[in-house]
């Protein structure tokens, strides 16, 4: 958020083995062009982030906005000042003062309930459009994926996925946030598109944050996973259990441990045993209970750090357990141990 | 006790309040549970319990409070079981009465504790009454032991106050007016959510050498402040490494025998010119012979 890793300040950052994030233009838009592009230095520098391969978008791929007056010039965005334009043209002049490793291209995402065939076609184009724009006028260097739209329209997920694929881009981002509809559903649709994404480029998922539907995810070709998952568990109070197990033996586990709960007033040991997190390596479930209770902003940075933390530690089993040769008896043991209703 | 003072009944027995995490539940806190709850967490200085009253109270509330605090003192002592590893100070009290201040002072030297505290100030009374009591306790208290004065926290009152003989503090203004985008330099105060920093890519203080001076800029803090809580922190961060490095600063001039232009030149900063000097300061510095103006 606006640049941070929420609650982290960079001491506590270092901790987590981090070494991507998420950037959102959205947070910086408060002017126009934003403050941060006469700085001279580009992103990494301004953000103290010189060490960490970032990647932009223009709006915030954790939560849904309700706006979208776009036109075929410009798409709206939403700040604390109120609503911004912005269009392809100015998106890339930024991206070329900040600099970042990897941006996504500027998208018409569309937030109506039931949008027409009509409107979902326009912003097929239109994020074509942008598209070839932005390749034309962005430096070398920095990596351009494109968004593959289509909202819930089948055919216009196809269409929007093909041509996308036929330009010079780096990789994919398959944006299903502009829907208001569950997991399941989302990855349902991603599927139409991905099916029709070479396999040689990565691809991007936003909006699937669960460890069942990232394993699912992953099953359907993403390869990366931008969500907000750790964050919003941990305003929650939350702090993540889940481990990805070999063999998988345990069939219970708990996700998740909710520190608010009573019963962990007197529980003196961490939140998991054997965490390396700064959380688990040096307080205790009491301890956080104990904060959470007074509303001592405490809580979060450790909760965060732990819940950071243990959410790369699942990709990194992830990563071991593909290597392995493992990973699809893994993954379907935890799936369906998580009671979702699956294929 | 000062901070909770709205929920709480006071008898000779302790302070009877409620929790301030439900409003149901009522804790009496005696002075001899005080202790026990202390001796457990484990501080190396810990406070005895007091008879508070609020600095603008008058009348004969002020007197009872401050016989009973002598009183809870001796109970506490009583009651302390770590006295070779936890240092329990006094907290001395009598309100804005000099005479009820000097006869505190008299009877809490008696008992002859690790350190003394000046309690029951900083809660809105003038600042020229303030100081007077302040010189007043440091010129009756001990020299060889520690004097704490609770619940100051702003630059000039640090400086005067240790130009008056007080060797230690607590504040909640760092952290909090952090919280509320400020941060603290030795030219006053920074507004970080105005707008006017969203361009300056100047660090909040140069030469400081807090991570959020070290590798960030005022735009950036700007961004971030009272939206962010890594707003909060990193200006948090910098305020309190600013007051660490006040508290040094004065600790070298002292040391160096360059007090009085540390005081003289840590004013010009901070207000700019002469005119704008609080008039209290002035005072209680003449008072131990620290001429402010030129």
């Amino acid at each position: 958020m606006r640049g941070s890793v929420l609650h982290l300040t960079p001491d506590n950052l270092q901790t987590i083995p981090v070494d991507s994030l998420g950037i959102t233009l959205e947070h910086f838009l408060e002017a126009q062009p934003p403050a941060s592009t006469h700085f001279m230095g580009g992103i990494h520098k301004f953000l103290n982030l010189e060490d960490y391969l970032l990647f932009f978008d223009v709006r915030d791929s954790g939560k849904l906005q309700h706006i979208s007056f776009n036109t075929d010039k410009y798409v709206s965005v939403v700040t604390n000042q109120g609503c911004r334009k912005v269009t392809a043209e100015e998106y890339v002049r930024y991206m070329n003062a900040y600099n970042p490793d990897i941006f996504a291209s500027i998208a018409d995402l569309i937030t109506d309930k039931n949008p027409s065939l009509k409107r979902v076609k326009k912003s097929v184009d239109r994020t074509l459009n942008w598209l070839d724009e932005t390749l034309e006028q962005i430096k070398e260097g920095i990596h351009v994926f494109g968004v593959v739209t289509g909202h819930d329209k089948h055919e216009e997920r196809v269409r929007s996925a093909q041509e996308t694929a036929n330009r010079n881009v780096a990789g994919f981002v398959l944006n299903g946030f502009d829907l208001d509809i569950t997991s399941k559903e989302r990855l349902d649709l991603m599927k139409i598109s991905l099916n029709h994404l070479p396999k040689n480029k990565p691809r991007v998922a936003y909006g699937l944050g669960a460890p069942e539907y990232v394993l699912l995810g992953i099953f359907e070709g993403i390869d990366i996973f931008d969500t907000s998952y750790p964050s919003e568990q941990t305003s929650l109070g939350h702090a993540l259990t889940f481990l990805l197990l070999e063999n998988g033996i345990k069939n219970e586990q708990e996700k998740f441990i909710d520190l608010w709960d009573n019963k962990y007033r007197t529980d003196f040991r961490p939140i998991l045993n054997g965490c390396k997190c700064y959380a688990c390596q040096n307080h205790t479930r009491a301890y956080i209970f104990h904060l959470l209770a007074a509303h001592e902003m405490l809580a979060t940075v450790l909760l965060m750090s732990h819940n950071l933390f243990h959410y790369l530690q699942f990709f990194k089993d992830i990563r071991k357990s593909i290597n392995n040769n493992t990973f699809t008896n893994t993954a379907m043991q935890f799936i369906r141990a998580s009671n979702i209703t699956d294929e | 006790m000062v901070s909770l003072l709205k929920l709480a009944k006071i008898t000779e027995q302790g302070v009877e309040f409620q929790s301030p995490h439900d409003n149901e539940s009522t804790m009496l806190l005696t002075p001899e549970h005080s202790m026990s709850l202390q001796n457990s967490i484990g501080a190396d200085i810990i406070m005895q319990l007091d008879d508070v009253v609020s600095s603008l109270t008058t009348g004969k509330r002020v007197e009872e409070a401050m016989y009973r605090s002598i009183r809870w003192l001796d109970r506490c002592i009583n009651a302390h079981q770590k006295s070779d590893s936890q240092n329990l100070f006094a907290i001395i009290q009598g309100g804005l009465d000099i005479n009820l201040r000097k006869k505190c002072v008299e009877e809490m030297i008696l008992r002859d504790t690790p350190g003394y505290a000046i309690g029951g100030l900083s809660g809105g009374e003038e600042k020229d009454i303030f100081w007077r009591v302040v010189t007043l306790c440091t010129d009756l208290l001990p020299k060889n032991k520690p004097i704490y004065c609770m619940g100051i926290g702003y630059t000039e009152d640090l400086v005067v106050c240790s130009a008056l003989g007080v060797d230690m503090y607590d504040c909640v203004f760092p952290t909090r007016t952090a919280r509320f985008g400020n941060a603290l330099t030795p030219k006053g105060s920074l507004n970080l959510k105005s707008v006017k920093f969203s361009k300056d890519f100047q660090p909040i203080e140069k030469d400081c050498d807090c991570v959020a001076c070290k590798s960030y800029t005022r735009s950036y803090i700007h961004l971030q402040a009272t939206k962010e809580t890594v707003g909060c922190h990193l200006i948090t961060l910098h305020n309190v490494a600013y007051q660490l490095r006040l508290m040094r600063n004065i600790r070298q001039a002292i040391i160096e025998d360059r007090f009085p232009l540390f005081v003289k030149q840590t004013f010009k900063d901070l207000f700019g010119n002469e005119e704008k000097y609080p008039v209290w300061a002035i005072n209680a510095l003449k008072s131990v012979n620290i001429d402010l103006l030129s």
